[in-house]
């Protein structure tokens, strides 16, 4: 699998010498994906725009504790999901995380709707309505399947690269990826299939 | 394969990171459940859903002072170590 995890052309030694270019090009690459893993653990834009200052900060001052074995750019998201554990460790009403249950077994329940549904030009019209729908079914989940959804399949990192950027093992990153999606369907099919016309009825 | 296997490497499947044989016993399956099919399907849908609209990113009239309330930062951090 291709990864779109490493920072193209960014030298090391451009940003330790503090080359603005270099700091711009890693900016651009990786401000968005920091500033969307902190909104989804602390659901605070400005916090989240913090959190991305925080981490690139704390990233290039301690370029040197960079050791090379993962990409630069999984170790700004676990720079960058570290400073939001800490932001919400200082926040005492802001509860962590919970560990997630059962990240040793690979059960999953069955799939219980099995109505098909497609994306229709009808349905597309309807996008701000779609948007807060697909919002409503990530924000049921549990922080630590929406984490591992959000870097796997959003951002399209490895499995690889999602365990070193969120401390997990490969099998528990794999096992919560599948939870997630079945349960993200799960939520999505009832909204889609009401809205898809099914066989034997007008459309 | 049946369904409950089926759904088990569904993931894998989709990912492409089953051995041949089992993605070749997948396919057939699929082949033949149409309740399997249409759950590979929506699944495949629903992260194609999430990935072209799940991007959020930072607001547009904040990123310029953002970025250059970074360069202040390290250009301090700079002169206070020199
Ligand atoms: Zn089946």
């Amino acid at each position: 699998m291709p990864s779109t995890n490493s920072p193209p052309g960014i030298s090391l030694d451009a940003l330790r010498s503090g080359d603005p270019q270099a700091l711009a090009a890693l900016f651009e690459a990786y401000a968005d994906r920091i500033y969307r893993l902190a909104l989804s653990l602390l659901h605070d834009p400005s916090a989240a725009e913090d959190i991305v200052q925080e981490t690139f900060v704390s990233a290039i001052t301690h370029l040197d504790r960079f050791e090379g074995r993962s990409s630069l750019g999984t170790w700004l998201y676990r720079v960058g999901y570290n400073a939001s554990l800490d932001w919400l460790r200082r926040r005492k009403d802001e509860p962590l995380p919970p560990d997630e249950p059962g990240d040793e077994s690979d059960a999953v329940p069955l799939p219980r709707s099995l109505v098909e549904w497609t994306l229709t030009p009808e349905s597309r019209q309807a996008e701000g309505e779609m948007a807060a729908e697909l919002d409503r079914a990530i924000g049921e989940l549990s922080e630590g399947l929406r984490l591992v959804f959000l870097l796997r399949d959003v951002d399209e990192l490895s499995t690889q690269e999602t365990a070193e950027a969120l401390g997990l093992t490969e099998g528990a990153v794999k096992v919560r990826l599948h939870r997630a999606r079945l349960a993200l369907r799960e939520k999505l099919s009832d909204y889609f299939a009401e809205r898809t016309p099914q066989e034997g009825e007008a459309a | 394969m049946n369904c409950q296997e089926l759904i088990r490497y569904l993931s894998d499947y989709i990912d492409r990171s089953l051995s041949d044989e089992l993605h070749a016993e997948a396919q057939q399956h699929l082949a033949t459940c149409h309740n399997c099919h249409v759950v590979l399907d929506t699944t495949r849908q629903t992260i194609y859903l999430y990935r072209q609209s799940g991007r959020q990113a930072i607001p547009a009239e904040h990123r310029a002072e953002l970025f250059a309330r970074l360069q202040q930062s390290l250009a301090a951090r700079k002169d206070s170590a020199s």
